[in-house]
């Protein structure tokens, strides 16, 4: 341990960097007497960063991950404090010998500190549904996105990402489906910075993170709280502390585990497929195990005054498709310094992240499903090998040699996103304080295709082939930038028994985006790829590009009162005033107002075995924005592409139309929520646990309908469609089931059920079907598959009923009136989309140096429409693809593909998300090396479920392609469908190793 | 701290509140064009006159909307389903087997690019009505035929449809009687047509525009369909109407038959209404994507991998080879067996409405072939299309049927086509006329019929006259004229043929449940889509 030394702060803290940087360390040692001990919880758990200081003097260290500690004392009669966050802190002499501290918790977890909007509280004080989850409990292992971390860990809280693609981003729902506005994920806070992307930090610098689950907790957030909150609280360096120089590595092997079942070659051959004379396995041949890494170096502590932290990740990480992952740099400083004898505080964050991803192509899957099993990956012969690329190529539509697709066409992304947050507040009286806060985070993504003059593959986002267009490349820029500002006057006394802290503010946002989009063909050698200026197409005319630019402002005012009698009873009060530029004239402004209570019971009786009862409820209203601007005005613009001229006197002239319907009564949706809760602990906070019941109602939901043309100019509009109800119950229990020993045991579990309804639909579509999805290309963009219907829950997977086939080998379908038809007129539900309820189980253990948990978590009463069944399980497509053939296979059928209920399939699950065994090394107490831990991790080692598709997990929308032609949204109304652009699932094992110096 | 300090912290905040509170969200409308500032000058008003028009651009030429509607519901025209391409949910072949619904694509397809039409009209004419100057007059006559016009497709193919003229008018609105829809459609023609230039086919200022002839030409085909529309016959007024287009002197026949369909076709005197398309600026004409085979795309180096699909059969191929049906001068062709082997037939020059038999790459010699071919096909890999196609569905031979060939592919095509494609061809009118002529003196040996039928048949035939004829005789010189030309559905239910046997269609179960009687298949189902969104709309009888 070293000793700190409150010298010229900048001197140290420029040595601190340097050190950081030449990765060694050297401090000087003071003192004349040096100190041993160890300090550890009461079952005898080493508590790590525990301050322990000399009274009255300067020296102060913390413990390392062992909680051992080495002071220099002045004699043996100096005193040691010890304190520790959540925990009662002991003073004692020094006396002799190793000492073996052993810190008592205060009120166990209820003296956490919870992040909430504009502030914190004590757990003991929270009135609503805010779950916290610390570092120590966040998911171990592969992690390459924030919203993995809390995967499984918080009821009430989704995430899902079916398949492993690494370049792709979780769904994160609250309770189901909670809002279809402009973001169905939660609005993210990051140390203060209101709504930027959850992965603006890197997954290895959070301290914690806190969701508000609750309307009422996310009141204070307005229009943007209704799909909850999100807080995110980087980590900081205790101030006083030693600096604490920490590396975490690891090391991942990742690999299929489960592909779409299809005929291999033998079966293919038997089903009276094409012979080919090859033998190719095409999910084998475009896998690969992924190798990937991650590294993050952390420095933290503070001075006098100060604390800050400085980190670097750098990750670099293989997708199980060969030519695909990404490599990626972050950085991360935080500062906090007071001043003016501590009543200025100022706090200043930067972060830096620069992705460089080869995203691949997801119709690699596809294709590596369908095509022929017996057709060679590489030819010569000029009858397969149809570019000259020395590929093996056929042509069908939608079919192309996977291995070619992922080997010759690039498709790149690079993203860099740049956080600016800094904060300033003072402490005008006591308890009086202003704050100020100036935030900025910009984005910019870039993406680069090119399909080679050798590609055969046509079916890009692109739509053309590079062989038929000489080679094709593809650029586009995006760019977004957003600014807040915010100013808050807070206030926090006692009288008497009564605590009162109460908050008010001013917060300004604006948003900009913009961008633009080149394609052409036609180079003279695929050398120049990258030179658009060598494409023929400009000069042509067959070149396109695109180009947008939008923008939008936010501005509220809020206010909150929180009101402690003794701690015993609990009272918050909260309401925001909101605007945005988004809204029709006359509906700019909406109102959101909270109010919650909370009453601990075990302190006004005595109850056995009770440590704590917090009775709670709490109701609150929060917002949502639409997803994107100027939906409320009328808006001409070209009618369609450069290729929907006008002939005009002999020329092609621009022809304008409508774009967009005006929609000037377009206001706030407004969700109402009542949470009714209550924490306990028992048994000597042995059982702790919180349950949850809710019951919202979203109304004046914005969504983008289909109108009747004519009246409407054109045939979409963004209005206030009708009303959302939703209610269920979250419960999280935690127990020690072996505690105080050598060998602890810990489990946890959390449930959390479902039941979300569109209640109404407003009077212009009362009886009608909203958010229709469809089965998509080749053919079947208007096959209707799924749809949200008035009085029924949301996720409904619509279509003909299956019944069977003829002996004929054609399709039956139910008639409706329980009848056998070959007609697939009636339609009716298939099944649900969304899930009954999820759950989620952790263990943990410890034995001595050893720790080990494990993760399992599930998802029960949700169907998925397979769409690669609906595709291509049907003997006829033999012809020209290969049979997906799961257990539902009927080789008997004759009928062409009709989509029905024959392909929509049970899909519950569970699986072990995750199992890390760990170990400690003991080491030397003073050594250079603090601390060292090594463990392994498996994620996904196994999944229960009867779903025949590669990933049973849920689909909460079905994804828009924002780079198709034309882009397409996301839609929130049509859960349950399983694309084809899945990637395969994969299991990961992961070294780890944690160093502290 | 004192009160003066706090005094100024709280100014501070009120001035960032003051200026911060402003929600106009055109200020920071950067790149779009907001309904209260467009419409001021008179490039933007001709732009906006552009939507209506641009709107045809996505119709006739390709396989969304009117023609597999006219077409595959036909005898002339089938999508087979071949293997896993085309098959598509199966809605091609409830085209073809007149099993179609509610939900199928192609009608909803049509119905959304007639609707858009007709709502386009009427904007503009709410737009130009304030105007009052001559020119914006002009143009409301012009977009009053041409919504019209949609009126006519709608009629044709949906029947009773609503009638919606007032765009101030915010009501979503109610179906018409199939009558009323009629009775609109012709009102409006007559009405507008004198205040619509009378230009002939190369005249610039009303190129791709409904002019006087374009109204009149939709007239008389409106007449000439009026007694399945209404149960009563208009032959003399088609016959008027024809002879008004006949007699301007301005439309000839073309002198080859191709000179309407070739890629430089523009100027062909039988133009009364073209789409001006272009492969770059215009687009939207795409057969080559939508007939010919993936192998063919080097061939004639399109931009896109064709599609392998729409194509012919052997029936209707064989009315132009069989001497029996179509006399004329004798020669080798492509047979009608299950190899397309070459036999003795009849060398009508309109055969080149397909394209069939071996087939080459780009040097005219290579044979092309398909590794892919089916087993079953006796011909094997060398790309041969033969008139004879196995099965409509599922596993139809990727290599047969004939492919629609009538309009010229140019060489290095973007998929594309930049050929101009005539919505009204003179020889329609010719036709029309013949055919009214014919029911009115129910002769189909009228001389007038005769004599027109016989010049067609010479002149882009080269086959020999009908010595007599019969509505068999003319129906199939109709159908060899205007192949692919989106009538087809609609001559045969003027023959009262639609219903009955042909090639992949067993004849209709009889009912009256469509208007004025006939068989509800006769018109399309409204689609289901339109229907939930609009809560005024009723469903044609014998849909659900």
């Amino acid at each position: 341990m070293y000793q700190i030394l409150s010298k010229g702060k900048p001197k140290h803290l420029c040595l601190l960097i340097i050190s950081f940087l030449l990765f060694s360390v050297t401090f000087a040692q003071q003192g004349s007497l040096q100190v041993k001990g160890k300090v550890s919880d009461e079952s005898g758990q080493p508590l790590a960063n525990v301050t322990v200081l000399v009274k009255g003097g300067r020296s102060a260290v913390v413990t390392g991950g062992d909680g051992g500690f080495t002071i220099s004392v002045p004699d043996a009669k100096a005193k040691l404090m010890i304190s520790y966050v959540g925990f009662q802190s002991q003073e004692l002499s020094v006396g002799s010998g190793t000492l073996d501290i052993k810190l008592s918790p205060i009120g166990g977890k209820l003296n956490e500190v919870v992040v909430v909007g504009y502030g914190t509280q004590k757990r003991r004080e929270v009135t609503s549904a805010v779950t916290t989850v610390t570092a120590e409990q966040f998911n171990k292992g592969n992690i390459s996105d924030v919203a993995q971390l809390l995967q499984g860990k918080v009821a009430g809280l989704s995430i899902a990402k079916p398949g492993g693609d690494p370049n792709a981003g979780f769904s994160i729902r609250l309770r189901g489906l909670s809002t279809l506005g402009a973001s169905t994920s939660p609005l993210v806070v990051v140390d203060g910075q209101v709504g930027v992307d959850i992965n603006t930090i890197d997954p290895n610098d959070i301290q914690s993170i806190d969701v508000l689950k609750d309307a009422a907790s996310a009141a204070i957030y307005g229009t943007r709280g209704s799909a909850g909150v999100i807080i995110v609280t980087t980590k900081r360096g205790s101030r006083g502390g030693a600096p604490t120089i920490a590396y975490n590595g690891t090391t991942t092997a990742e690999s299929p585990n489960k592909f779409t079942p299809h005929m291999d070659a033998a079966q293919y051959k038997a089903a009276g497929g094409a012979d080919l004379k090859s033998n190719t396995d095409w999910n084998k041949a475009i896998t690969r195990t992924a190798i990937s890494q991650t590294h993050n170096l952390s420095l933290s502590g503070g001075g006098n005054g100060t604390s800050y932290t400085a980190s670097v990740n750098y990750r670099d990480e293989q997708g199980v498709a060969i030519r695909t992952g990404f490599k990626q740099l972050n950085g991360h400083f935080g500062l906090t310094q007071k001043a003016l004898k501590d009543k200025l505080v100022f706090t200043l964050d930067l972060s830096s992240t620069k992705r460089n991803a080869q995203i691949g192509w997801n119709d690699a899957f596809k294709y590596a499903t369908i095509f022929n099993p017996t057709a060679p990956i590489h030819t010569k012969d000029p009858g397969g090998d149809l570019t000259g690329g020395g590929y093996f190529e056929q042509n069908f539509v939608d079919y192309a040699n996977p291995v070619a697709i992922l080997e010759q066409n690039t498709n790149s992304r690079v993203g860099k996103r740049n956080n600016f947050n800094g904060s300033a507040t003072y402490e005008i009286i006591k308890g009086l304080k202003f704050s100020v806060r100036y935030a900025q985070e910009n984005v910019g993504t870039y993406n680069w295709a090119y399909l080679p003059k050798q590609s055969f593959y046509v079916r890009s986002f692109l739509g053309v082939s590079g062989v038929a267009r000489n080679g094709y490349a593809w650029k586009r820029d995006d760019e977004s930038f957003n600014q807040l500002y915010e100013n808050t006057l807070s206030y926090e006394t006692k009288i008497h028994k009564l605590g009162v802290s109460a908050i008010g503010g001013y917060s300004y946002q604006d948003f900009q985006n913009n961008g633009f989009a080149v394609q052409a063909g036609n180079f003279l050698t695929d050398a120049s790829q990258e030179d658009f200026s060598a494409s023929l197409d400009f000069a042509n005319g067959k070149a396109t590009s695109a180009s947008y630019k939008n923008g939008s402002k936010l501005v509220a005012f809020f206010g909150r009162l929180n009101l402690n009698y003794d701690d015993i009873a609990f009272l918050s009060a909260s309401l925001r005033r909101e605007g945005s530029t988004q809204f029709g004239a006359n509906h700019k402004w909406g109102m959101f107002p909270a109010v919650s209570a909370g009453l601990d019971i075990s302190k006004i009786t005595e109850l056995s075995n009770v440590n704590s009862l917090k009775l709670r409820a709490s109701y609150g209203v929060t917002g949502a924005l639409p997803s994107g601007s100027y939906y409320s005005l009328f808006l001409y613009g070209p009618t369609g592409a450069a290729g929907n001229l006008f002939y005009y006197n002999g020329n092609y002239i621009s022809a304008y139309g409508p774009t967009q319907n005006a929609n000037p009564d377009l206001k706030w949706e407004r969700k109402a929520e009542f949470d009714a809760g209550l924490d306990f602990a028992l048994f000597n906070n042995r059982l702790t646990g919180t349950f949850d019941y809710y019951n919202r109602n979203t109304s004046d939901l914005i969504f983008n309908v289909t109108v009747p043309v004519p009246p409407f100019p054109t045939d979409k509009q963004y209005r206030n469609i009708g009303t959302l109800k939703s209610s269920g119950v979250e419960l999280l229990l935690g127990y020690d089931i072996l505690k105080g020993g050598a060998f602890t045991w810990n489990t946890s579990v959390n449930f959390s059920s479902y039941n979300v309804t569109l209640a109404s639909l407003n009077k212009d579509l009362a009886g009608s079907y909203v958010g229709a999805s469809n089965l998509g290309t080749p053919g079947q963009e208007q096959t209707q598959i799924t749809r949200a219907v008035e009085g029924q829950p949301i996720g409904l997977l619509w279509g003909p009923i299956y019944r069977g086939v003829d002996a004929n080998g054609k399709y039956q379908f139910d008639d409706g009136k329980g009848k056998l038809t070959a007609s697939t007129d009636y339609k009716a539900k298939m099944g649900n989309g969304l899930p009954k309820f999820e759950f989620g189980w952790g263990n943990t253990f410890h034995y001595n140096n050893f720790d080990l948990n494990f993760f399992l978590r599930g998802a029960i009463g949700h169907d998925l429409i397979n769409t690669y069944r609906a595709f291509y399980e049907n003997p006829t497509v033999k012809n020209s693809y290969n049979v997906v053939n799961s257990k539902y296979y009927n080789p008997k059928i004759t009928d062409g593909q009709i989509f029905s209920s024959l392909f929509v399939e049970k899909a519950s699950y569970a699986k072990l998300d995750n199992a890390t065994l760990g170990y400690t090394f003991p080491l030397k107490r003073d050594g250079t090396i603090k601390s060292v831990r090594a463990y392994i991790t498996g994620q996904n080692l196994f999944t229960i479920t009867g779903y025949t598709g590669v990933d049973p997990e849920v689909r909460y929308d079905d994804p828009g392609n924002p780079f198709g032609n034309p882009p397409t949204a996301a839609n929130t109304l049509a859960p349950g469908i399983d694309r084809r652009e899945t990637w395969v699932r994969t299991r990961s094992f992961t070294l780890g190793l944690n160093l502290k110096f | 701290m004192n009160y003066s300090s706090i005094s100024k912290y709280a100014l501070l905040g009120l001035l960032v509140f003051a200026s911060c509170t402003k929600l106009d969200e055109n200020a920071v409308l950067y790149d779009k064009v907001s309904g209260s500032n467009f419409n001021k000058t008179d490039a933007e008003l001709v732009a906006s006159l552009g939507s209506a028009y641009t709107t045809l651009l996505g119709t006739f030429g390709n396989a969304d909307n009117i023609m597999p509607m006219q077409e595959v519901t036909a005898d002339d025209i089938v999508v087979p389903t071949r293997g896993a391409d085309w098959g598509d949910g199966g809605h091609w072949v409830r085209l073809k087997t007149h099993t179609y619904n509610a939900d199928d694509p192609r009608p909803l397809n049509t119905w959304n690019f007639l609707f858009k039409g007709v709502n386009t009209c009427n904007r503009l004419v709410a737009l130009f009505t304030p105007l009052g100057t001559d020119i914006s007059k002009k143009y409301i006559s012009e977009l009053q035929a041409l919504r019209a016009i949609y009126y006519y497709w709608l009629l044709d193919l949906f029947g009773n449809v609503p009638i919606s003229t007032d765009f101030s008018n915010t009501t979503p609105p109610a179906n018409n009687t199939r009558q009323q829809v009629y009775d609109f459609v012709e009102k409006e023609l007559l009405a507008n047509a004198p205040n619509l230039q009378k230009t002939g086919p190369n005249d610039e200022s009303t190129y791709g525009r409904v002019n006087f002839y374009t109204a009149y030409a939709c007239l008389a085909k409106l007449y000439l369909n009026a007694k399945v529309y209404t149960g009563t016959a208009q032959w003399d007024k088609a016959i008027a109407a024809c002879d008004t287009v006949i007699n301007s002197g301005k439309y000839a026949l073309a002198t080859n038959y191709n000179d309407n369909f070739k890629t430089s076709n523009k100027g062909s005197l039988e133009f009364i209404w073209v789409i001006p398309y272009d492969g770059i600026k215009a687009t939207g004409f795409t057969y080559p994507l939508i007939t010919l085979h993936m192998a063919q795309q080097p061939v004639y180096n399109i931009g896109l991998q064709p599609w392998n699909g729409f194509a012919s059969v052997q029936e209707f191929y064989q009315s132009f080879i069989d001497p029996a049906q179509n006399p004329g001068p004798q020669g080798t062709v492509v047979g009608l067996d299950n190899k397309g082997t070459p036999t003795t037939g009849t060398l009508d020059k309109r055969l080149s409405n397909f394209i069939v038999g071996p087939q080459y790459l780009a040097d005219g010699v290579t044979p092309l072939t398909d590794d892919a071919a089916d087993a079953g096909d006796p011909d094997g890999k060398p790309i041969h299309f033969t008139p004879f196609i196995n099965e409509l569905a599922p596993n139809a031979w990727r290599q047969s049927g004939a492919r629609i060939g009538k309009w010229e592919f140019a060489k290095g095509n973007t998929g594309n086509l930049s050929n101009q494609y005539a919505i009204f061809r003179f020889a329609d009118i010719l036709l029309t006329k013949a055919e009214a002529q014919a029911w009115k003196t129910s002769n189909w040996n009228d001389p007038v019929s005769l004599a027109i039928v016989n010049q067609i048949r010479t002149q882009h035939g080269g086959v020999t006259p009908y010595p007599t004829m019969t509505s068999d005789l003319f129906l199939a010189e109709r159908a060899r004229e205007m192949f692919a030309e989106a009538t087809r559905r609609q001559d045969l239910i003027r023959f009262g043929l639609y219903n009955g046997a042909f090639r992949f269609h067993s004849p209709d179960a009889a009912d009256n449940l469509g208007p004025g009687g006939i068989n509800h298949l006769n018109v399309f189902p409204i689609p289901n889509t339109q229907i939930n969104a609009n809560k005024n709309l009723k469903q044609n009888p014998g849909y659900n």
